[in-house]
This record gives structure tokens, C-alpha cells and sequence, in this order.
């Protein structure tokens, strides 16, 4: 069996298998028609597959009556602020996000600029399942397609929301690795705007993605010799459409993607105490970081739609998850690695501190993942038998979202992955030896 | 038998109504039957201004782009420009969206070949073959190729005319032409044109909106603001194009419709009076062609009905000219394809030239009374009433290459069923009125019996 996702985070697929020009119009159409036929603003990455897409998802939704709103290539955050501005009915992203470059997808927003949530997705696909679509007629179809601007207006949000002062003062070096995706518009600039020296690499919008668009410790090499060529406070490393931010430190040190939201929730519970937002997949720093604040942490099933729901119902201070998305409300309650970077930059101008300080006054806990390719007609069956396995042997558990296994001295998640074919496993603990034992253990289990 | 359906796909293309039958899907998957059929190549794309144009461009953008062709997009313009186009930048084919002269709520596909002519009837099928097999070729996302916007396609076009045919010679007084672009593809470039040669232009109706200020086909009795702007401007012409300017239609500077044939008269006299060749017009055009062929001794070859049948004689006869009678002049050392802005440049040529007027110089040529009729007719009947007429006439002599064509001792008749409707065509040529009336009342009848004999 091919790859091909359709679920609660949109759908997502291998371009020139399973995702088709005719799969991305009925999606379009079928968005178009739940809203019916309202104003869409679109946006998408830089991968070689996205103009197809692009041109796809327009004429379903003019098809749809829908008005279009093109933002051509930007950011994802930088497009769930445009539907508020455009006072748009919804929005899509085509992007994978930190898959591969010849992977595609469409991710769909509500008018408030937040992911549609599961009721809303279920809804959906309800009408992409049953295919009669809106088909508005010759004397009522959009004839034109309005091209606008997407990054401007978020950089001037961003700067509403941070102390640029004393950031412009602290004259930062700031290096950059856009892996030649969408950040490539938005992350120099506003860089610049926060006066900082920026040292970029990959920031080339037409050119392919250098590495995986992952921003994991394995793809910061390029990132670690410019910041110790440079002499760079810090590094950051993003993905292909703005939502997930990594960190190399002053010192050259890549940061495991799973350190990016506790070092922000340090930063930002310094100044602020409040609920903290993440899924249940990630790490128990997180836990360590609120608690020496007195901050509560609330966590939710995976999939950013519940991340944002929850933070506007707790009135969280932050959000985010062990990928590195970072969610500042001030911003918007969704990820945004923009906004990630001007919370870290301006603790950096506040205090006297460096990031690799930071980094190491975290807790030390050794957090361990694996990915099991599964063919997707197995991948809910060996899930279930996991599961009935941990409720016979009547191990603590939390099912939320996948499995969650609770022990003394450690914790290990099983899940499908909403977004590809594998069984994603997590462990964490103390030590690393039991880390290792954990993992070994689940992945006997599972594979059983 | 069911209402005529609201899709007909067949060789000479795709056409549905907008907000039926004609959907984003079906339009994806015949772009990618065609980048399937062309191959990984560029194909250049462009469209007349109906509303529904933008959606239906970009689901050709995602079927073609997904079958691993580069897209060369032309925007808004007639289609003779994006014909001229494929040739001059090499690329491997082409795909004109436009309805012609179908009403605003109809659009459709119709698929060009490197050569910049329409595909013939053999490849078209090949290509249906592809897209009712439903197997498209597919590139991995990574491997995708992109949309080049082109802005210089018009005056890529204007500028080959004129260096073509140079600027009008000089007149004691400026010629002076109305143009009506039906608020068409022709707007953008018709009054351009006219002004690089050299007239004076008054323009009506050339707002590319996508709204029709009149029945979009260029014949007399949808010519009433033309043949009134023309007396009032004292023009000396007046021009009116279909929606996606492939055809032209003439007033002349009494301000009466010549009609449509006219225009190939015209053109083919000019052209015979510069370079002497074979010429090419199908069964149905006026016979007033074979006067001019004959006044100029050149040969003039008959085909079949369609763009595509009269091009691939051209190609195969080395022809100076060619076309068809409603109105489509092709004329092969600017373009391979029907193209109402060579033929305004042409005539406009031989009027400064010769320096009289058009009036005059119709004066000159036979003046035959043709007559059109259509009758609806179930397609299982067709071959009964092309064999009646056939026997009726079986002491005449008789074409059958297209349906049935009569040549009688006065004139002549066609009967044959449309290649997009369920429709019987049946059109007579005489010298005068009661010659033509004659010929079609002697078979009108016999033909309405047949389609309503329910045995």
C-alpha cells in the first residue's frame, strides 16, 4: 500500500503517487462547499510540487464560488493571521510541513485563523466523502484570483508583541537555517527588524530543500559551522513552512528539537505565570520547568488544533510541543516559530545569559524515539493489541491519544502518527540505560 | 431521446456549461490525459475572458504540471495567439480554453500540436483513448516543473503581422474602422493591431469581462451596433470577432454585413494578387471563392468541415491561403490557425492599396445568396436522410465526403449532421433569392418527414 493520510490534520500524501490533482480539487471543493463559498485566503511552501497543488486547490474552490485569496508562498502562521485580516471564512496552507520534499499537503483553517478542530475536520471529510460539492454558475464565479501580502502584516504583529527596544539595543549575530522553505520570506526580515546581525543559510525560495526539512540535531550541521564561523549568539533551524523552530547554542551545540519548548517556558514564566499547553507526547521537562514556577501544565492529544483550543480555554501564557512549535498568545495561539524566536531573543536582550546557560539548567532526562513502518492496513491492529496487552496486565495508562504508559521512573507513548504510516514510540526517564530498556521493551511489544 | 446534454466531449475537444457538467475534476484529468499524450514537454495555455476562465485554467495548470509538463501561460488572449505561440517558442503543444461562440455559461478545452494547428481527428482520438483509459502519467512531487507567465504573447503577435505584412501603404485619408471584439479575447489586441497599421480605430463592445453585449457568433443579425457605429463614424470598414478571435466578420462602408463567407473572398483575392499557390476552403464555403481561385488561375482544393481538416490540406498542398466560410481566415506565413487579425490586416491592405472602397470592390465579385438552416435531428436518423438525399439527387453530381454535397446547374446544396450537435446542416448556395429558395424547398420537406417519422 502507498502512503496517503486523510484525517482530523488534513490530508497529506506522496505527489505523483497517491496525491493527485484531482485529490486536492475535491478537497478544495468540499472545504469551499462547508464554507459555503465564502473568501479563502491560500498560502504554500517552496517544495516543487506546489504550484500544482496551488492550482488545484484554486479552481475547486472558484468552482466552489469560493473568493480567493492567494498569499502565493509564506509561512503557515503568517496565513492564519491573514484569514483574521482578510475577515476570511477559512484558509489553506499547502505544505508538509517537515516532511520530505516530494510529499504534499493541505492543512485547513477556520476564520480565526486556528486549525479546524476534530468535529469541524470529521464535518469535512464528511463532504469530501459524499462528493456533491457546491457548484456555483458562470454569472456567480470569481473571474480573478487577488494576489496579496502575507508577511509584512505578521512581522508588524510581532512587533506589537515584543520589547523591541531592548532587543534592537542588545545588537544580537543570529544565525539562520530556512532549509529553503517558506521562513526564507519572513525569518531574515524580521531578523533585521529586531536589528540583529542575521547570518542565513538556505534562505532561497527557489532553490531544493538542502536537508531534510526537519529541524532536528541531525540536520543542524550546516546551521553549527555558521554560528561558530560567525560567532553567533544563537541559531535557529526551522522547517518548511514556519511552525517547528530548532536551536543551536553560541557554542556550536545542536539542541534536541524536544529542549525548544522548555526553554521557552523558562523564558516565558520568568515573566509571566500562567498555564502552560502541550500534547502528551512530549517530554516531562516541560513538567519540571512549570512546577518551579507554581505553573500548571494541561495536556491535550496531538494535533495543534487541540494545543490552540485548550490554550484559549485555559488562557495559557504559552503552548507547544516536543517537535518544536511554540505557541505565544500574544501572537496567536498556534505555532509560530517567528514569534518563538522573539520570545527567545528577548530574554536573551532582558537578561545577562546565554543560550547554552539556558540549555543546561534544564532537567536532564534522556527521551529516546522511534518509528515503526507499518503497512497502513496494519497500523491500527498492532496499536489495539498493544493496548489490550497494557490494560490486562493492568499497567497505568493514559489513552487520550495513542497509548501512555506510566512507570516509577519513566513513561513511553505509542502512537499512529496522524500525518504518515508509522507507529511513532516515545520513552523518556532518568537514566539512560532505562530509557533504553523502555525502548526495547515497547518495541518487542508492539511488533508482537 | 434525452435534452442535448450539457457535455460533449469529442475530437474537437472538451465543452460543458459551467456549474454543471463542466467541473474542476474533469477539467484536471483531461489536462493530464494531454501532458500524458504530448509527453513531458511545454504546453502553452490561454483563455478568453469568461467569468469561468480562472478556475478552468488553473485545473488545466494541475492536471498538466502533474503529468510532468512545464506550463507556458499566455493569460487572457485570442486564440490564434496562443497557437502562434506553441511555434515560437517550440513548445510541444498547446490548450486554448474557450467556448467560441457558445452562450457565456458554456466553456471548454480544445488541444493544439507542436505544429501550432488544432489536433487532427487521428491524434484527438488517441488522446480521448488516454483520458477515458484513465492511466496518467505522474511526476514525484519533487520532480515537478513550474508555470512561466508570459506578459509579451500580443505583441509577439502584433509585431509578426506587422513585420509581415508592413504598416498600411499611405491614403489621402487615414482609414477609418470600427471594431466590435464582442467584449472577446479580441479587445486587447484588435484596436493594438489596428493602430500599429496605421488606421484609425473606433472600438465597441471591448471590455474583457466575460459579459456578452450581443450573441457572441459574428453573424448579420447580432452585426445591429456595428452596421450603426460604422454610418455614424463614417468609417470605411467594420470588423466584428466571436469571444475568442479566430473569426471574423465584415461590415462594409455602406454599413451592411457582407457576410461571413465575404471575409475569405476578400482575404483570398488579396493574397492571390501577391503570391500565386493553391488555396483551401471546405465543402460548405461560398462558391464565390472558386470565382476568385479561377480569376487568379489558382487551383482551390475542398476538405471536409473543421479547422483541423482545412489546416492539414493546407499543410499537405503548400496553400498561400486558406479557411473556412464563417469567417476564418488562415493564412499560413503569419499563422497555421483561423485568425480574425491576419485577415483585418490583410483586407485593410488591399483597401489602402488599391485605393477604393469596399463597396467597390464587393461591387466586383459574383454576389451569391447563401442559405443556412438547421433542424434538430436524433443522430440515429442522420444516415437516413443523407441516403434520401442522395438518391434525390442521383442524376447530379455529388460530394460525399462530408455528409452530401449537390452541384446543380444554378448553385449548390450541403446536407450533413453536425460533428457537436445532434443537429442536420443544410445550407444551399444560389446567384439569387428565389434560385436559393427553390433549391431548399426542394428538399426541406423530404427531410422533415424523415426526422419525424417515429417508425
Amino acid at each position: 500500500m502507498k502512503p496517503l493520510k486523510i484525517g482530523i490534520t488534513g490530508v497529506r500524501g506522496v505527489v505523483g503517487e497517491t496525491f493527485t490533482p484531482e485529490l486536492a480539487v475535491g478537497f478544495a471543493q468540499a472545504f469551499g462547499t462547508y464554507l459555503d463559498g465564502g473568501r479563502i485566503v491560500v498560502c504554500r511552501d517552496t517544495r516543487p510540487s506546489g504550484p500544482m497543488v496551488h492550482a488545484a486547490v484554486c479552481s475547486g474552490l472558484l468552482a466552489a464560488g469560493c473568493e480567493v485569496i492567494d498569499l502565493g508562498i509564506c509561512p503557515t502562521p503568517s496565513m492564519q493571521l491573514a484569514a483574521k485580516q482578510f475577515k476570511a471564512e477559512g484558509g489553506i496552507a499547502i505544505t508538509a510541513g517537515h516532511n520530505p520534499s516530494k510529499w504534499n499537503a493541505l492543512k485547513f483553517v477556520r476564520a480565526d485563523g486556528l486549525y479546524l478542530n476534530a468535529t469541524q475536520a470529521e464535518e469535512l471529510l464528511d463532504i469530501y466523502h459524499q462528493g456533491e460539492f457546491l457548484k456555483t454558475t458562470w454569472d456567480q464565479i470569481k473571474t480573478a484570483i487577488r494576489p496579496a501580502d502575507a508577511i509584512e502584516p505578521h512581522i508588524e504583529k510581532l512587533e506589537s508583541s515584543f520589547d523591541l527596544t531592548a532587543i534592537r539595543n542588545r545588537k544580537l549575530t543570529v544565525a539562520v537555517d530556512c532549509c529553503n522553505g517558506s521562513c526564507s520570506l519572513l525569518i531574515p526580515r524580521w531578523l533585521e527588524v529586531l536589528g540583529c546581525r542575521v547570518l542565513a543559510v538556505n534562505d532561497d525560495i527557489h532553490a531544493p530543500f538542502p536537508h531534510s526539512p526537519e529541524p532536528t540535531p541531525n540536520t543542524m550541521a550546516q546551521l553549527r559551522a555558521i554560528v561558530k564561523a560567525g560567532g553567533a549568539d544563537i541559531g535557529f533551524a526551522h522547517d518548511a513552512d514556519g511552525e517547528r523552530l530548532g536551536i543551536v547554542t553560541e557554542l556550536g551545540e545542536p539542541l534536541s528539537e524536544e529542549l525548544t519548548l522548555p526553554i521557552a517556558a523558562s523564558m516565558r514564566l520568568a515573566e509571566r505565570v500562567g498555564p502552560v499547553v502541550t500534547n502528551i507526547s512530549t517530554g516531562s521537562r516541560i513538567d519540571r520547568v512549570a512546577s518551579k514556577y507554581g505553573a500548571n501544565v494541561i495536556r491535550t492529544p496531538v494535533g495543534q488544533a487541540f494545543i490552540s483550543e485548550a490554550m484559549i480555554e485555559h488562557s495559557a501564557v504559552l503552548g507547544g510541543e516536543g517537535s518544536g512549535g511554540i505557541a505565544i498568545p500574544e501572537v496567536h495561539a498556534t505555532h509560530d516559530s517567528a514569534a518563538g524566536i522573539g520570545l527567545i531573543l528577548q530574554h536573551l536582550s532582558h537578561h545577562t545569559v546565554t543560550i547554552s546557560e539556558l540549555a543546561c539548567d534544564l532537567p536532564k532526562v534522556t527521551m529516546l524515539k522511534y518509528n515503526l513502518e507499518v503497512e497502513p492496513n496494519r497500523l491500527y491492529s498492532l496499536l489495539q493489541n498493544f493496548r489490550m496487552f497494557v490494560e490486562s496486565e493492568r499497567l497505568e495508562n493514559d489513552l487520550s491519544d495513542g497509548i501512555k504508559v506510566i512507570f516509577d521512573d519513566g513513561w513511553i507513548h505509542v502512537r499512529a502518527s496522524n500525518t504518515e504510516s508509522i507507529i511513532r514510540m516515545i520513552v523518556e526517564a532518568e537514566q539512560p540505560a532505562r530509557a533504553q530498556e523502555l525502548l526495547d521493551w515497547v518495541r518487542d511489544r508492539v511488533k508482537s | 431521446m434525452r435534452a442535448i446534454p450539457t457535455l460533449k466531449i469529442s475530437i474537437s475537444g472538451v465543452r460543458g456549461v459551467v456549474g454543471d457538467s463542466l467541473t474542476p475534476t474533469l477539467l484536471t484529468r483531461f489536462a493530464q490525459a494531454f501532458g500524458t499524450y504530448v509527453g513531458p514537454g511545454t504546453i502553452a495555455i490561454g483563455r478568453d475572458p469568461r467569468t469561468s476562465g480562472e478556475m478552468v485554467k488553473q485545473a488545466v495548470i494541475a492536471g498538466l504540471l502533474s503529468s510532468g509538463c512545464r506550463v507556458i501561460d499566455v493569460g487572457m488572449c485570442p486564440v490564434p495567439t496562443i497557437q502562434l505561440m506553441v511555434r515560437s517558442r517550440s513548445a510541444n503543444g498547446g490548450l486554448a480554453i474557450t467556448a467560441s461562440h457558445n452562450p457565456p455559461e458554456w466553456n471548454a478545452l480544445k488541444f493544439i500540436g507542436s505544429d501550432g494547428t488544432f489536433l487532427g481527428p487521428g491524434v484527438a482520438r488517441e488522446m480521448l483513448d488516454i483520458y477515458h483509459q484513465g492511466e496518467y502519467a505522474k511526476v514525484r512531487g519533487d520532480q515537478m516543473r513550474g508555470v512561466e507567465v508570459v506578459d509579451g504573447a500580443i505583441d509577439l503577435h502584433v509585431q509578426t503581422i506587422l513585420e509581415t505584412l508592413g504598416p498600411l501603404p499611405s491614403t489621402k485619408r487615414r482609414l477609418r474602422v470600427v471594431l466590435d471584439a464582442c467584449n472577446g479575447a479580441g479587445s486587447i489586441v484588435g484596436p493594438r493591431l489596428l493602430q500599429a497599421l496605421g488606421a484609425e480605430v473606433i472600438a465597441i463592445n471591448d471590455q474583457p469581462n466575460g459579459q456578452f453585449p450581443r450573441a457572441a457568433e459574428p453573424t448579420p443579425e447580432n452585426l445591429r451596433d456595428l452596421c450603426a457605429a460604422v454610418k455614424t463614424h463614417q468609417a470605411d470598414i467594420g470588423f466584428a470577432q466571436d469571444m475568442d478571435a479566430d473569426r471574423l466578420a465584415i461590415v462594409s462602408d455602406r454599413g451592411d454585413p457582407i457576410g461571413e463567407d465575404y471575409t475569405l473572398v476578400l482575404a483570398v483575392g488579396y493574397v492571390l494578387s501577391k503570391e500565386s499557390g493553391p488555396v483551401v476552403a471546405n465543402l460548405s464555403t461560398t462558391s464565390a471563392l472558386d470565382f476568385v481561385a479561377q480569376q487568379y488561375g489558382s487551383v482551390l482544393h475542398r476538405t471536409r468541415i473543421g479547422e483541423a481538416n482545412v489546416t492539414e490540406c493546407m499543410q499537405r498542398e503548400s496553400a498561400v491561403i486558406g479557411g473556412e466560410g464563417n469567417g476564418g481566415v488562415i493564412y499560413p506565413r503569419i499563422n497555421f490557425a483561423r485568425d480574425s487579425l491576419v485577415g483585418m490586416a490583410l483586407i485593410l491592405h488591399m483597401l489602402a492599396e488599391r485605393g477604393v472602397s469596399l463597396s467597390e470592390i464587393l461591387a466586383g465579385l459574383p454576389r451569391l445568396v447563401m442559405l443556412k438552416e438547421k433542424l434538430p435531428c436524433p443522430s440515429n436518423k442522420i444516415p437516413e436522410v443523407l441516403k434520401m438525399v442522395r438518391e434525390t439527387y442521383s442524376t447530379s453530381e455529388i460530394d460525399l465526403r462530408d455528409g452530401v454535397k449537390v452541384h446543380l446547374s444554378n448553385g449548390w446544396l450541403h446536407v450533413r449532421g453536425s460533428n457537436t450537435e445532434p443537429i442536420i446542416r443544410l445550407t444551399a448556395e444560389a446567384a439569387t433569392d428565389e434560385e436559393v429558395r427553390s433549391i431548399k424547398d426542394s428538399i426541406f420537406e423530404a427531410v422533415r418527414r424523415i426526422i419525424n417519422d417515429n417508425a
